[in-house]
């Protein structure tokens, strides 16, 4: 008993840091701006006017739409490259297969900033500065992706061989086997690959930076920096109300699925 | 040439970051980063650039684009050498030197506005071989802000030694809103007190190590840890609302103080051991050399920076043109601060005012002098060997040409 | 026998499958990359958009750079602090989650919740928790403790930042090794047991031995990650106070964007890809060693 006791008792006090910046995030954005330094846990008087002059300052509804269609794109087409090249690369034979497995893993390598320059200059080339397209389709080609690709070899390596057999027996080409076996026994993986590419993309931060210009056009990692006064003075009650906004909905989001979120997460890499 | 070697060499098609500056005719579409992100700001840019979008069918379409203060001139810089220059870029001054010095600016001269009327102060930074490079379209002096309902008796020619008693005798002390113990460049609103300079004239002998700075920089030691008037390193106190006695900010902020709680006053900066002196902050307006449409973006700058056009934006930006530069006209953009108060810290600030420390290669200079002036913010700092340190660290950067 | 035996087709197949992340790496990472590389043997002033071969002379300048000794330090004390504390804290969670304990999953969710939270929101929390009047101190000052300057004090600034990664994403880590503590057959726990030994000999015997797989996949990507740690430092410290936190990431951001090297930033660049390489390379080769039924 008494050691139940202290089991919840050094859980609670690790929880501590894990939540109570959330906690400080969300109440802080309902304080005036006077109180924000002040040691209280909830504000002396609740004020929501941060909220609208969020709305008021930047096109905001727009810019959660940009994130939102940009992460959902990314991360349906981040699953569909990442689980066909993850089964090829753990289930089909062909020539040259580790050597080209060794090229895409370079991705996971690579930080952001050391290839941002050249990747800048080749949309601008392309006409695609201050367009969504870079956000789009770097993700779900280049190096974002490869991390998926990684978790979906994983799960495929460990696949019993006997139920592809049997699949061939009945006459399934590769694409069928794929297709019709392998995803749908996936999905634990691909659920962990969803979850990764969506923060992944829900949280770029230097791309869209570097990437847009106007800001109908932003994403809301940018925006949040952009809730400034006159001088240039960042209004922190302002921005903690659209950091607040940016993130309860993906966490309540997470709570209602999470068993779902923490099991698909769980069957990656298990058997590394 | 070699970037477009870079460009075949990965095999991509250079459709545009070579192009360069092959002029385009027909209808024109002009861009300008700013790092702005209010309302009433841009507000005043569309109506300006409205006006002259009317009066230039050709132009069709002008653009602010708002980059964020942090960072500014990295992401514009991200942007030229991706070949994405915009037309007209603000630029702030302390990147001045190398923006002018790179030859990334195109000349603006001729298309100023009378041009001579410009306070001879103002456009030195913004100047090389006598041809102007952009426009100071803002140029604010520092000024003490004191909060009166805290601090009773201001007198108009305070000395240091008393501004910074009367700060520790109201118990909330003076701050400095923009320096944050980072942009140590803001310190020489009270090092000037002193006669001292970060580096000489010319830019290539270190100034931190002088008998001055010294001097200037262990009394503002002594305020923040001995005396307690200035707010230790890492507290946030702003002025603004009230929680401070007196701030050092620049004249633009005032407007900050328009829904204030309390009753303020503008006075010059205190006197040092060296008498009167002012101090300012700047930003200008230049077009990118690179640019497609450079000269339509000059026409729109001398357009932009036209006397009339000078006058709506002096209630933000204090103007240089000395016709503008008088209590009166300020006075109608400026109701919040009285016409002497202007005049002794606007009119005269901008036109005996030395501007902010800035050198080329100033954001690498910045950050050394950042990280060596860091140990001098201790209580326990030896406050000569750490400014031996900063000329030890900044010489080699000062004497690079 | 047709030209389209089995096998053929089998491997038309593979390389349908992977042509489309093939061509992305090759035109998102390995291009860019060998544009770096160009990029690294030349002086670029991007303001001055003059582009110039310089052969090795920034390589040399690699050797010389008093700077970068300072942020390869930096970097080493920071990289190890994430990764020890980030592997030591995940496990620890993840076994006491793994009790026979009702209320579990919610702990769970709270431990998983910062990996949710913006990272831009939650630096910028951080960075207002920290000021030395802030609710991190506060916090402190309830237990008697009176906290540091953190971001402004060269020790204290390392633990805030490293601290701050840490609680960020230490779910993720948890959550798989949660995963691989419950693979963990307990007839093997029964049997060490009547064999007399204690819960520490059945932790280290059995326990890490067989979750040995996983430990190797986390701090692979936990040691990948603390290298492209970027975003928290710029907000938090600028790599200040004087060049403690500033990383070689940072530093590489600082010479190419700030002081506009692009070229000897280029060069920085190529630095921390070897780093990176040659340390993935090392935890896979000595894998062997350590882990479990690696072939």
């Amino acid at each position: 008993m008494s050691r139940k006791v202290a089991l919840y008792g050094l859980l609670c006090l690790l929880c501590v840091p894990f939540v109570f910046p959330t906690w400080w995030m969300v109440t802080s954005s309902m304080k005036p701006i006077s109180e924000i330094f002040s040691e209280s846990l909830l504000p002396s008087e609740w004020t929501f006017s941060t909220y609208s002059q969020v709305f008021r300052m930047q096109p905001f509804g727009q810019q959660y739409w940009n994130s939102l269609y940009i992460a959902v794109i990314v991360t349906a087409g981040t699953m569909v490259v990442a689980a066909m090249a993850g089964y090829a690369f753990a289930r089909i034979r062909f020539p040259g297969q580790n050597v080209l497995f060794v090229v895409v893993l370079t991705g996971l390598l690579i930080p952001s900033e050391v290839t941002i320059v050249p990747l800048f200059q080749l949309f601008q080339s392309l006409g695609l500065t201050n367009t969504h397209w870079p956000l789009i389709i770097v993700p779900i080609f280049g190096a974002p992706c490869v991390l998926a690709i990684f978790i979906m070899r994983q799960f495929f390596v460990a696949l019993p061989p006997e139920l592809e057999e049997a699949a061939r027996m009945d006459g399934l080409g590769r694409a069928g086997i794929f297709y019709r076996v392998a995803l749908p026994l996936a999905r634990p993986a691909l659920g962990a690959v969803a979850i990764f590419t969506f923060l992944h993309s829900w949280n770029l931060y230097l791309e869209p930076i570097v990437y847009l210009s106007t800001p109908d056009m932003f994403t809301l990692p940018q925006a949040l920096t952009q809730f400034v006064d006159i001088y240039g003075g960042p209004m922190w009650n302002v921005q903690l109300a659209a950091a607040t906004m940016t993130a309860v909905p993906i966490l309540v989001v997470f709570v209602l699925a999470q068993r779902q979120f923490i099991e698909g997460l769980a069957h990656t890499g298990v058997k590394g | 040439m070699s970037r477009l070697t870079a460009l075949i060499l990965a095999g991509l098609l250079a459709l545009t970051a070579c192009s360069g500056s092959s002029a385009q005719s027909g209808p024109k579409s002009l861009r300008m980063t700013v790092w702005t992100a209010n309302e009433a700001h841009l507000k005043l840019l569309n109506e300006i650039a409205s006006e002259y979008k009317a009066s230039h069918p050709d132009v069709t379409e002008i653009k602010f684009d708002s980059i964020p203060a942090d960072g500014y001139t990295t992401t514009l810089t991200t942007q030229i050498a991706g070949g994405n220059a915009p037309d007209l870029a603000w630029i702030l001054e302390e990147s001045a030197p190398d923006f002018v010095a790179s030859g990334a600016l195109a000349p603006i001269r001729g298309k100023v506005e009378k041009v001579d009327e410009l306070v001879p102060s103002a456009t030195k930074l913004w100047q090389k071989d006598g041809e102007l490079y952009a426009y100071p379209f803002s140029t604010s002096p520092f000024g003490l802000f004191v909060n009166t309902s805290l601090v009773k008796d201001v007198p108009a020619n305070w000395t240091w030694d008393q501004a910074i008693a009367a700060a520790a005798a109201s118990g909330k002390g003076l701050v400095l809103p923009d320096f944050k113990y980072q942009n140590w460049a803001v310190l020489s609103a009270i090092w000037r007190g002193w006669g001292a300079n970060a580096w000489s004239e010319d830019g290539r002998s270190c100034g931190f190590a002088s008998a001055e700075m010294k001097d200037a920089m262990s009394f503002i030691h002594k305020a923040i840890f001995t005396d307690k008037a200035i707010p230790g390193p890492g507290t946030t106190v702003d002025f603004f609302a009230g929680n401070a006695a007196m701030a050092i900010s620049q004249i633009s902020r005032a407007g900050a103080l328009k829904d204030a709680k309390f009753t303020w006053t503008l006075v010059p900066l205190p006197s040092g051991p060296k008498g009167d002196y002012a101090v300012i902050g700047q930003a200008g307006v230049g077009v990118m050399k690179r640019s497609k449409n450079a000269e339509a973006a000059a026409d729109f700058l001398g357009f932009f920076t036209n006397e009339a056009n000078s006058a709506k934006l002096a209630q933000f930006f204090p103007p240089v043109r000395s016709s503008l530069l008088n209590a009166e006209t300020l006075a109608k953009s400026n109701p919040l601060i009285k016409p002497e108060q202007l005049q002794s810290v606007v009119v005269e600030g901008i036109s005996k005012g030395v501007v902010k420390p800035s050198h080329q290669g100033q954001e690498e200079l910045n950050q050394t002098i950042r990280a060596a002036l860091d140990p001098l913010w201790k209580a326990d700092a030896d406050v000569d060997s750490v400014l031996d340190g900063v000329c030890a660290k900044i010489k080699p950067l000062l004497e690079r040409k | 026998m047709t030209f389209w035996t089995y096998r053929r087709r089998d491997n038309l197949v593979g390389y349908l499958f992977v042509a489309p992340a093939l061509l992305g790496s090759l035109a998102f990472v390995l291009i860019p990359l060998a544009l770096v590389g160009w990029y690294s043997l030349n002086e670029w002033n991007v303001l001055g958009g003059t582009f110039e071969f310089i052969g090795a002379e920034n390589y040399e300048r690699l050797l010389s750079d008093e700077k970068l000794r300072e942020s390869l330090v930096a970097t080493t004390w920071f990289a190890a602090g994430l990764v020890v504390l980030n592997l030591s804290l995940a496990l620890l969670l993840a076994v006491l989650l793994n009790q026979k304990l009702r209320g579990t999953t919610v702990f769970r969710t709270l431990f998983f919740s910062p990996v949710l939270v913006s990272l831009v929101a939650w630096t910028l929390v951080w960075q207002l928790m920290l000021q030395p009047e802030g609710s991190v101190n506060g916090l402190l000052g309830v237990v008697g403790v009176d906290g540091p300057n953190w971001l402004r004090t060269e020790s204290a600034a390392m633990v805030a930042v490293i601290v701050v990664q840490v609680i960020k994403n230490v779910g993720l880590n948890m959550v798989l090794f949660l995963a691989a503590l419950q693979g963990v057959p307990a007839p093997l726990y029964e049997a060490a047991k009547i064999d007399g030994a204690g819960a520490w000999t059945r932790f280290r015997r059995i326990t890490i031995p067989l979750i040995s797989p996983t430990i190797l996949l986390t701090s692979i990507i936990t040691i990948v990650g603390s290298l492209q740690v970027f975003a928290q430092i710029a907000v938090l410290t600028q790599g200040g106070p004087g060049t403690s936190t500033t990383v070689l990431i940072y530093y590489l951001y600082q010479q190419a964007f700030q002081f506009h090297h692009f070229g000897y930033g280029a060069t920085i660049s190529v630095l921390l890809f070897v780093i990176v390489a040659a340390l993935t390379l090392l935890q896979w080769r000595m894998r062997r060693k350590w882990v479990l039924h690696e072939s």
